[in-house]
């Protein structure tokens, strides 16, 4: 069992959005494009999801996600639902492609993080705050996707470490031998 | 890569169905889930410290890149309000002091007698949606979830949350804030008050964030008899005694409520009063501000200011109208105690129906710019009389 635990994909996802969870409450807090604070535990959850598939991606952003709202002290669970979605949005990516390129990921990943922005306020909705949507959102959700493409060069074949996703590998067909 | 399968929907419904249960449980209050959120943010304490050691040059620098121009503005606007406040230091001073001695005189609720705590602020919203800071104190150092929170300029929000050593302001920008407020009519001479700023004084000058304006002159003659002992501050039992020509006029109460000059308390009785002494004679200006209307203050979210609703104008009372002054209202269940300074009206839409205007209110606490703060240790009256 600890085998198992040690092997699987947490033992790297969780010190990695301890690491980013630091940043983004540090550094990106800071960092503002046009008053927008850069969210980078999204971009990850994403990236998790173009590197992986929905599936993972969703794992890794609930994860990320649960980890958020406890450092955060929001609703457990408010930000996760977000997260997992990005995740599993991205991870559509699988459907189109098996081996994307890096702009595919990119797009993919942008996708996800626009989608996990925009379900925020909607949770928030369903948690009985009133009118959590902000007029700002139309320029939240773009700049925070931008971002996360901007960022998914970098996340995604860290998603696929965290993960332990390794790159497909084609191999040329054996030759057949000549008659 | 395996192609996206019903099985692997699943998986996905079954997160989103643990991230329901996650969240009804903790909004609903789990202990076992706050000993976790403790203990999570006590593991992330360190990292986040060496993180903000090694981030801060960064911050600094891109910070001093793209906010040159606008701290350049922003200097200047300073130097023109520090220029201002300097000529009117003095009257500031004195009637923040005066205003202290008369509310603990009377016995009146106020900052005066309530304990505060300073605490700095550490952290900000990483989200765009919360107008949420993180200070660097917490339960150890008595902070309770509700308390209001103040700088020197007035109000800035309550406490939503707190662990060991650190605790979360919900600020009143955040939609979700809501405290009762009393508008009060502006001075004639300046709509603004005019000490609510900390250029040029100290926390000690301003101990209490009690802001006062200089308003028409009213003048207050109170005769103070000294019983040998020292009157507690807000103290129900101290000794007033005034004779039946003076009155006291209340610059906090409502509208022009009067107080009539009463022996309240039961500590000293007519015998006692016969070596009393009359040791000082005070005559000082107050000001005079009118209250016009109650109403809950409610924050809009990052880049709005908050507006106050539920407001029902009486124009054979008073108009609401720019440049109104507004203060907590306190009241029973009140999370704050009343006359905390809190913002002013810069504008008033008129609605149709019963509703009332909308009062839009620029708080006095610039609250995109926190570095110390004071968490005000008051507990509402329904909670004390529990």
């Amino acid at each position: 069992m600890l085998a198992a635990i040690w092997q699987g994909p947490f033992i790297r996802l969780i010190p990695v959005g301890m690491v980013l969870l630091a940043l983004q409450r540090s550094l990106f807090v800071e960092i503002t494009v046009n008053g927008v604070v850069i969210q980078v535990v999204l971009a990850l959850a994403a990236a998790a999801g173009a590197a992986a598939g929905s599936e993972r991606g969703a794992m890794a952003g609930f994860t990320l996600g649960v980890m958020y709202d406890m450092l955060e002290g929001l609703p457990i669970g408010s930000t996760a639902v977000a997260m997992t979605l990005a995740g599993a949005v991205a991870g559509l990516l699988a459907v189109v492609v098996a081996d994307p390129q890096w702009w595919l990921a990119m797009l993919f990943t942008m996708l996800g993080a626009a989608v996990g922005e925009v379900m925020l306020p909607v949770v928030r909705l369903f948690t009985g705050v009133d009118d959590p949507f902000e007029p700002r959102l139309t320029i939240i959700v773009p700049v925070v996707a931008l971002a996360a493409g901007v960022l998914s060069p970098v996340f995604v074949p860290l998603a696929r470490w965290c993960l332990r996703i390794k790159r497909a590998e084609w191999m040329a067909p054996p030759r057949e031998p000549a008659i | 890569m395996a192609i996206y399968t019903v099985g692997r929907r699943r998986v996905i419904f079954v997160l989103l169905l643990t991230c329901a249960l996650l969240l009804t449980l903790d909004m609903r209050g789990n202990p076992v889930l706050d000993r976790v959120r403790d203990s999570f943010s006590r593991v992330m304490s360190p990292i986040e410290s060496a993180t903000d050691v090694i981030t801060t040059p960064l911050g600094r620098a891109w910070n001093g890149v793209t906010e040159y121009d606008d701290l350049e503005r922003e200097n200047q606007a300073l130097q023109d309000q520090v220029d201002r406040l300097i000529g009117t230091q003095a009257t500031a001073r004195l009637s923040v002091e005066e205003y202290q001695e008369l509310l603990a005189l009377l016995s009146l609720d106020s900052l005066a007698g309530i304990p505060t705590e300073v605490a700095k602020v550490v952290g900000a919203s990483s989200n765009n949606l919360d107008q949420i800071i993180e200070i660097n104190k917490g339960r150890s150092a008595g902070f309770k979830v509700g308390m209001p929170v103040v700088n020197q300029a007035g109000l800035i929000g309550k406490i939503t949350s707190v662990t060991d050593n650190t605790a979360k302001v919900l600020l009143i920008t955040d939609s979700r804030y809501a405290v009762p407020v009393r508008v009060l009519a502006a001075p004639e001479a300046d709509s603004i008050p005019t000490n609510t700023n900390p250029s040029g004084q100290t926390n000690e000058e301003l101990e209490d964030l009690v802001a006062t304006s200089v308003g028409p002159p009213t003048t207050l003659v109170t005769e103070v008899l000294d019983t040998g002992t020292t009157l507690p501050e807000n103290n129900p039992n101290a000794v007033v005694v005034a004779d039946d020509d003076t009155v006291f006029t209340d610059p906090a109460a409502p509208g022009d409520e009067v107080l009539e000059p009463v022996v309240s308390g039961a500590v000293a009785g007519p015998d006692d009063l016969t070596d009393l002494v009359v040791t000082t004679t005070t005559t000082t200006t107050v000001p005079t501000l009118a209250a016009k209307e109650f109403g809950a203050l409610e924050g809009r979210g990052r880049g709005l200011i908050p507006q106050i609703r539920f407001l029902q104008d009486n124009p054979s009372i008073a108009v609401l109208q720019e440049g109104d002054l507004v203060v907590t209202a306190g009241g029973f269940d009140s999370l704050a105690p009343p006359d905390i300074p809190v913002g002013v009206v810069i504008n008033r839409a008129d609605r149709s129906g019963p509703g009332g205007p909308l009062l839009d209110v620029l708080p006095y606490a610039d609250v995109t710019k926190l570095n110390f703060i004071r968490v005000v240790k008051y507990t509402p009256l329904s909670e004390v009389e529990q």
